[in-house]
């Protein structure tokens, strides 16, 4: 082999073992362990401390907000077999209701309580024209940013003055 | 009318079997009258395929709810733009809207290439007729829009109101038509592979199907960052959503691609890459339709109905079996008769280009399918989100924005030192000078703030070289020709159009890089709840809540107002309105946000929700620059369209090889 071609075969390996590496040490400080909630509780694991993302369904009237401090939610989440409290700092989106299916990311602590910074809702009905379209998907967008929050008294419809 | 688009559906498919082999048997043999019949194919699967969406788009128009897709995306009180539009709002209509794009571009390729170019066309007709096939399989026996729903319901189900804004009505077509566009290419590769024509005819034969492809996939991405930000509400415009990389990942192979073609066309190398680049872009779109419709990848949104993206997988083994197995058979043919001269050289700089653009698609590709990967090797799920893009695709990013700056004005083959002295020197200088000059201003304190800095460092140089192109050549025409500067301007780019219609892309690129640099580091965001006469302050804005009113709208849609007055120095700048919008029948209301938009910054408000005692959460976000990316977009499709201008010198050199090829070539002589 010529050293002309050596040369062009160290530069693109470079490039290569670069963006290799990039992607190891992207994958293993940024990774989130996905569980379903009866997933996370039949763990041997302790995942204290790791970052995890969640799903669940919101057990009915857990839903419960600090009169202090209006964006302070605390509700639990549950599938078959077990549940998990979570702690949620932040706008809720709009279909955050009792018996949704949530998806949330975060930590647990010592206590077993789950403290999110991100939470998600599947609306099943509703984004199915998305997700059908294929290209739309606004339910995968970190929904603690996102538009869209319940009406107080979520449902009645607001009143018509101006 | 239904049972009609229905039937055309059917025929539809004959048309494309039929057509399949009878372009199969008149490519191979002489078979003259099998010619002439596939010649009518084109034509008359282009009529049934626009018959049948004609029948959806009146059924939509007229409020046939019995129709099941009607009753699905449309409602009576659907605006008549929007009944258009849901055309493609959901699977079966999108897939019979792929199908229409997909005849009418083999019709436009048939006609193109009318008498010329008899060697190769049958074969790329042949592939553009089995895609075809596949895909009107799936209509008629799978994801049929015709269905109907034996007792018609007196309404529809309604077009989803975030569905409802004028981007996604443009978004979806203008992608699609980038998706589909590069089957062209692909099926022209696939061709010259076939008949082992392999010089770089099929290249410049699709050099416009790419270039335009390119330009649909690449506006589609911006109109659909623009629909997140506007109407998603969450301050943001991309979000690494798996949806999104699907669309991202073939846009960069598609930009590998056009770059390295170039190294073809001159120096008749890197055959082999360029096939592949073109075979990889074609099956990176079906994979991106199999991850949107596959329920595999776990986005929030995607369910469990996993049989349409298992079609897509099985199409996508299928070709990429055939294409692996048509390049390796190939191989010896594809060999290129030349090397590159030298490390420092343009040629390099596109091969590294090439390498970069492939990296950011490759990691893209891994978060995407990570969670697949895990639980298959480890057991357990494990997802990446933007932090891992972010931290992967920025830094590789900038690699490739310096070269945006090195690649056009090193010289070809080996660069000389005084080559690089002449033109290295004032742009590193410029790229220099604003480092300092910035340094004072932007906060370093973290990595995010540190990539932006670099990165304005990185446009300033790029630009600069750019700029610098433009000048001299305008320069050296004043001279020549005694012309204006606009004229010298003007003709310099009229006159070789392709080069500087792609340093104008450039441009466009770099303010796009500048404006996330931006918005990405020093975005800031409050979010409160606020009583009547509550203020907040950001980034130098005071923002106070002032009331909320009401409006009820028509029978089916009730909008509530909060009213915010945002001021700078005391002096009242703008009046926001994000609203909040409640449609009836839907249990979720929609919210409007409300942006103020200058070059510097964004103020962006959302109404979050509203009690009885008028006390209502508003979030606030200061995102600045970000309308250079929207920006940048405009100039893109401005360079893109400078580049793609009928050229009359490019014309006559065509003409004059298109007479060698249909001397060569032409069927009589078989």
């Amino acid at each position: 082999m010529n050293p002309k071609k050596t040369k062009f075969i160290v530069g693109s390996m470079l490039i290569v073992g670069a963006v290799a590496y990039l992607i190891s040490a992207g994958i293993s400080t940024t990774s989130q362990y996905f569980f379903t909630v009866d997933e996370l509780m039949a763990q041997t694991v302790s995942y204290e401390g790791a970052g995890l993302k969640i799903k669940g369904n919101v057990v009915n009237g857990s839903i419960n907000r600090d009169p202090d401090d209006y964006l302070k939610v605390r509700f639990a989440i549950e599938e078959k077999e077990s549940n998990l409290q979570v702690v949620y700092k932040g706008i809720t989106p709009d279909m955050f209701q009792d018996g949704g299916e949530v998806v949330v990311e975060g930590t647990l602590d010592k206590e077993g309580v789950f403290h999110a910074n991100v939470l998600m809702t599947s609306c099943p009905s509703k984004y199915e024209a998305e997700k059908e379209a294929g290209k739309t998907h606004p339910g995968s967008l970190p929904l603690d940013n996102k538009k869209g929050l319940e009406s107080e008294g979520s449902g009645s419809k607001p009143k018509t003055s101006v | 009318m239904n049972e009609i688009g229905e039937f055309a559906l059917m025929i539809a498919l004959a048309t494309s079997l039929y057509g399949c082999v009878s372009y199969v048997m008149a490519a191979r043999g002489n078979r003259i009258d099998l010619y002439l019949s596939a010649e009518k194919i084109p034509f008359i699967l282009w009529a049934c395929v626009a018959i049948s969406s004609a029948a959806l788009w009146k059924a939509l128009l007229t409020d046939d709810f019995s129709l099941q897709y009607v009753w699905a995306y449309s409602s009576r009180d659907l605006d008549t733009f929007y009944k258009i539009s849901s055309f493609w709002g959901g699977q079966k209509g999108s897939l019979l809207f792929w199908t229409l794009l997909l005849t009418t571009y083999s019709l436009v390729v048939h006609i193109q290439n009318r008498k010329r170019n008899a060697m190769v066309v049958p074969y790329a007709m042949v592939v553009l007729m089995s895609i075809t096939t596949f895909f009107l399989l799936l209509l008629n026996f799978s994801t049929n829009p015709f269905e109907i729903i034996p007792v018609a319901p007196e309404d529809g189900r309604g077009l989803n109101p975030l569905l409802q804004n004028y981007w996604m009505v443009i978004h979806p077509p203008t992608l699609y038509l980038g998706y589909v566009g590069f089957t062209v290419p692909f099926a022209f590769a696939m061709a010259a592979l076939i008949t082992r024509n392999l010089d770089d005819s099929w290249i410049r034969l699709t050099r416009k199907w790419t270039l335009i492809s390119w330009f649909f996939l690449c506006m589609g991405n911006l109109f659909g960052a623009q629909w997140a930000y506007l109407e998603l509400g969450w301050g943001g415009y991309w979000a690494w959503d798996p949806v999104e990389n699907a669309a991202f990942m073939p846009l960069l192979v598609a930009t590998a691609y056009l770059h390295s073609v170039m190294i073809q066309e001159r120096k008749d190398m890197m055959k082999v890459w360029n096939m592949s680049l073109v075979l990889l872009t074609f099956v990176m779109t079906i994979f991106g339709t199999f991850i949107t419709r596959s329920g595999l990848i776990q986005s929030v949104h995607t369910f469990d109905e996993a049989t349409l993206g298992f079609y897509f997988l099985g199409f996508l083994g299928v070709i990429i079996v055939i294409c692996t197995a048509l390049i390796l058979t190939r191989l010896p043919l594809l060999r290129s008769n030349n090397e590159l001269d030298s490390f420092l050289s343009r040629e390099s700089s596109f091969l590294f280009n090439n390498l970069v653009l492939l990296g950011i698609g490759f990691a893209t590709f891994w978060g995407t399918i990570f969670p697949i990967i895990s639980e298959a090797v480890r057991g357990v799920k494990i997802t990446v989100g933007p932090p891992f893009y972010n931290q992967v695709n920025v830094p590789i990013g900038m690699v490739l924005l310096a070269l945006i700056g090195i690649g056009p004005i090193i010289a070809w083959r080996r660069a000389s030192w005084s080559n690089l002295k002449k033109n290295f020197v004032k742009p590193l200088t410029v790229g220099l000078a604003t480092a300092a000059i910035l340094y004072p201003f932007l906060p370093l304190t973290n990595r995010s703030e540190m990539y932006s800095y670099l990165t304005f460092v990185l446009c300033a140089f790029v630009m600069t070289t750019i700029l610098i192109e433009f000048f001299k050549g305008t320069r050296a025409r004043m001279d020549l020709h005694h012309e204006s500067v606009t004229e010298s301007l003007g003709s310099l780019v009229w006159r070789s159009k392709s080069r500087y219609g792609g340093y104008i892309v450039h441009i466009g690129v770099v303010l796009i890089f500048a404006g996330i640099a931006g918005s990405q580091s020093y975005s800031e965001n409050v979010e409160k709840r606020f009583k009547i006469g509550d203020s907040v302050e950001l980034k130098g804005f005071t923002l106070t809540y002032e009331r909320l009113g009401f409006i009820e709208e028509n029978a089916s849609k009730t909008r509530a107002i909060a009213q915010i007055g945002v001021y700078k120095n005391g002096e009242r700048v703008w009046t926001g309105q994000p609203e909040k919008e409640f449609y009836k029948g839907q249990n979720q209301p929609v919210s409007e946000v409300d942006v103020r938009s200058t070059w510097r910054e964004d103020v962006y408000l959302i109404l979050a929700d509203f009690a009885e005692d008028e006390s209502a959460t508003i979030k606030v976000y200061v995102n600045p620059m970000v309308r250079w990316i929207w920006f940048g977009g405009w100039v893109i499709a401005f360079g893109t369209m400078v580049s793609v201008w009928p050229d009359r010198l490019e014309l006559r050199r065509r003409l004059e090889r298109m007479k060698v090829q249909e001397a060569v070539f032409s069927p009589a002589q078989e």
